[in-house]
C-alpha cells in the first residue's frame, strides 16, 4: 500500500445507459511506468479526465499519496502533483514554446499573482524555462510561436509543460502520437529517465514503445480493466490478444 | 509592429497638441472632445483588459461607468446641497473634492464589479453576456426609479468637483487631469499584461483548460482582471460626470456598454492603445456624420461590419500585417 502513489478505487462514470468507466481499479507505484492500453472509445481518456477531475466520477475514489482527491477540483489537483498531456496538442497557441513552458512554472514558483513585475525580467524561470526546453530536444525552437511548432514538437511542448510542474505523477495521454522514429526515441529514453523520480501512467497506442517502457500493463476494455500484468503476462494473455491486440506478439 | 509603435506615439503626441492648439487658438470645444475622448479611452482600456486580453466578453461595463459616475454626481450633489450623505451610524457628508470622491469612486466601482465578477464569472460564453448585462440593466432601472436623485431626468452638479490648486472649471485644466489619468491606467495596463499575472489571463482566453491543467487558478486571476476592468471603467464614469457636470441613467444603459466594446473592437482588442484609437475614431465620427445625419450610426455599423469581416485587429491591426487577418 505504501509504495502505491496513486490508487484508484472502482471508479466508474456513466453517460445515460452507456459505462465509460465500469469500477475500475487501477494504481501506480513509486519509480514505474504503468501503460494503459486498449481499442479506440474504451474509456483511456475518460479515466484520465476522471483522474484529473476535469470529469466527475459517479462512483469510487482517487487516492494520491495516500490522501483521498475524490472532492478535488481539477486545479486543486493539478496543484498538489497531478500533471497530464493531452491526447490532441493543447498548448497557447499565440505563446512562443519558452513562454509556454514558462506558464507550466508559474504555479510552483508562485508567480502567478505577481501582477506588475516584467515576466521577462525573470532569469531564474527563464534558465528553468531553457532546461525543460533542452530536455524535450527543443531548445532550438524555443522561440518558436507554439502554433507554428511541427506536429512532433507541438506533442514534445506537451510533455514538457507536464515536466516544467514537477509532479508527483504524470498522466501522458498518447504523447508519442505522430511522433516521427527518432521523437519516439527521444520519448522513450526520457519517460526512462522521468521514472526514477516520478511514476508514470502511460496511455498509448505504440505497441512497441509500450512494451520498451511499461513495467506493468493495464488493458481496459467497454470502461473495465480486462487484464493487468508484467508486459510478458500481457503479450501472452488471450483474452487481451482476442480485445486489442487481436495479434500475435 | 514598428508601424504600429510609431502610430502609437503619434496617437499621443495628437491627444497632447489638439488641446494646445484649443488653447492657443481659444477653441475649448476641441480641448472638451479630446477630454471626451480620453475618458472614454480610459474606460475602453479597463474593458480591453477584460475582453481583449483575456476573453471575457462582458456586455455590462456600463455598470461600472455609470456606477462611477452615479458616485460623484450624488457626493458633490450633497456637498451643494449641504445635506448629509448618511446619518446612521455616523454623519457623513457629501464631497466636491476630487481627491475624495476618486477614492470613492474606484472602491465602490472596484466592491461593485468583485460582487458582479464573483457571481458571472461562474459562467461562461452566452451565459456570461447575458449575466453581465442583466446586472447593468438593473441598476439601470434602478438610477431610472430613484427620484432623489433625479430619477429618469438625471442628476446635475452646475460646478465641477474641485482639485487642490486648481481651477477645474478651466477646460484645459480638466483635460491635464484626464490626461493624467489616462497615462496611469495606460501604464496599470502595460505593467500588468507584460507581468506573470499576464501571462496567465492571456493563456486563459486562448485555452482556459490547458491553464487550469498547469494548476492555475483561472477563476480568481479572471475576477482579478474583472475587477481591475469595472475599476477603470469606474473612474471613466466619474470623469465623465465632471466633464459633463451632469449625470443621468443613460451611463448605466446598455448603449453604454455596447459604446464601450466598439472602442475596443474598432481600435483593436488586445492592443495597448486600441481603445484610445477606438475612442478617438468613434468622436470623430460622431462629430463629422453628425453633421450631415442624425442616423450617423448606422455608417458606425457598416464600418464595424467591414472591420470585423476584413480586419479583425482593428484599425491598429492595419499597422500590423501579420496579425491582421487574425480570426
Amino acid at each position: 500500500m505504501k509504495n502505491k502513489i496513486l490508487n484508484i478505487k472502482n471508479l466508474s462514470k456513466s453517460y445515460g445507459a452507456f459505462k465509460v468507466t465500469d469500477q475500475i481499479a487501477i494504481d501506480l507505484n513509486f519509480n514505474e511506468i504503468h501503460a494503459l492500453i486498449g481499442p479506440n472509445g474504451a474509456g483511456k481518456s475518460t479515466l484520465i479526465k476522471q483522474i484529473v477531475g476535469s470529469v466527475k466520477q459517479d462512483r469510487g475514489s482517487i487516492l494520491l499519496d495516500q490522501e483521498d482527491i475524490t472532492d478535488l477540483s481539477d486545479v486543486e489537483r493539478a496543484k498538489i502533483g497531478i500533471s497530464r498531456t493531452f491526447q490532441v496538442s493543447s498548448i497557447i497557441p499565440s505563446f512562443s514554446a519558452i513562454e509556454n513552458i514558462i506558464l507550466s512554472l508559474l504555479n510552483k514558483s508562485n508567480k502567478t499573482f505577481q501582477l506588475f513585475k516584467n515576466i521577462k525580467d525573470n532569469n531564474e524561470l527563464e534558465l528553468k524555462a531553457k532546461n525543460i526546453l533542452r530536455e524535450i530536444e527543443l531548445i532550438e525552437n524555443s522561440g518558436m510561436v507554439a502554433s507554428e511548432l511541427s506536429h512532433g514538437d507541438r506533442r514534445k511542448l506537451e510533455v514538457g509543460l507536464a515536466l516544467a510542474m514537477n509532479p508527483k505523477v504524470f498522466l501522458f495521454d498518447e504523447p508519442m502520437a505522430g511522433l516521427d522514429e527518432s521523437g519516439t526515441q527521444m520519448m522513450i529514453n526520457l519517460f526512462k529517465k522521468i521514472k526514477l523520480n516520478t511514476p508514470i501512467l502511460l496511455i498509448e497506442h505504440d505497441m512497441e514503445a509500450v512494451f520498451a517502457l511499461a513495467d506493468r500493463v493495464s488493458v481496459i476494455n467497454y470502461g473495465k480493466i480486462v487484464a493487468t500484468g508484467t508486459v510478458d503476462q500481457i503479450r501472452s494473455n488471450e483474452l487481451v490478444k482476442d480485445v486489442y491486440l487481436g495479434y500475435e506478439i | 509592429m514598428i508601424i504600429e509603435k510609431f502610430f502609437n506615439k503619434w496617437i499621443l503626441f495628437l491627444l497632447i497638441i489638439i488641446p494646445i492648439f484649443g488653447l492657443i487658438f481659444e477653441e475649448p470645444y476641441y480641448i472638451t472632445l479630446t477630454t471626451k475622448v480620453i475618458i472614454l479611452a480610459i474606460a475602453g482600456i479597463g474593458l480591453n483588459l477584460a475582453l481583449g486580453y483575456c476573453g471575457l466578453i462582458s456586455f455590462g461595463h456600463a455598470a461600472f461607468f455609470g456606477t462611477g459616475g452615479y458616485v460623484t454626481g450624488i457626493l458633490s450633489f450633497h456637498a451643494l446641497n449641504e445635506e448629509l450623505l448618511f446619518s446612521w451610524p455616523i454623519d457623513i457628508f457629501g464631497s466636491s473634492e476630487m481627491l475624495i470622491i476618486w477614492p470613492v469612486a474606484i472602491l465602490v466601482c472596484a466592491f461593485l464589479s468583485l460582487i458582479i465578477g464573483f457571481l458571472s464569472l461562474r459562467t461562461s460564453g452566452v451565459y456570461f453576456i447575458m449575466i453581465t448585462l442583466a446586472f447593468a440593466q438593473m441598476l439601470y432601472f434602478f438610477s431610472i426609479s430613484w427620484p432623489t436623485y433625479g430619477g429618469e431626468d438625471g442628476l446635475s452638479i452646475y460646478v465641477r468637483n474641485s482639485f487642490p490648486m486648481v481651477n477645474t472649471m478651466d477646460p484645459f485644466t480638466f483635460y491635464f487631469i484626464c490626461l493624467v489619468w489616462l497615462m496611469i491606467t495606460l501604464f496599470i495596463s502595460f505593467k500588468l499584461i507584460n507581468s506573470a499575472f499576464g501571462m496567465a489571463f492571456q493563456a486563459i482566453k486562448q485555452n482556459e483548460e490547458r491553464v487550469k491543467s498547469v494548476g492555475i487558478e483561472t477563476y480568481k486571476v479572471k475576477l482579478i482582471v474583472f475587477v481591475i476592468s469595472g475599476t477603470m471603467a469606474g473612474l471613466a464614469g466619474s470623469l465623465y460626470t465632471d466633464l459633463n457636470r451632469f449625470v443621468s441613467p443613460s451611463v448605466l444603459d446598455w448603449h453604454t456598454s455596447g459604446e464601450i466594446m466598439i472602442f475596443v473592437i474598432l481600435g483593436g482588442m488586445a492592443r495597448l492603445y486600441g481603445p484610445i484609437v477606438g475612442a478617438a475614431f468613434f468622436i470623430i465620427l460622431e462629430q463629422t456624420l453628425g453633421t450631415y445625419t442624425e442616423n450617423w450610426q448606422f455608417w458606425l455599423g457598416l464600418i464595424l461590419i467591414l472591420e470585423i469581416l476584413y480586419a479583425r485587429s482593428g484599425i491598429l491591426g492595419l499597422f500590423d500585417k501579420k496579425k491582421n487577418n487574425e480570426k
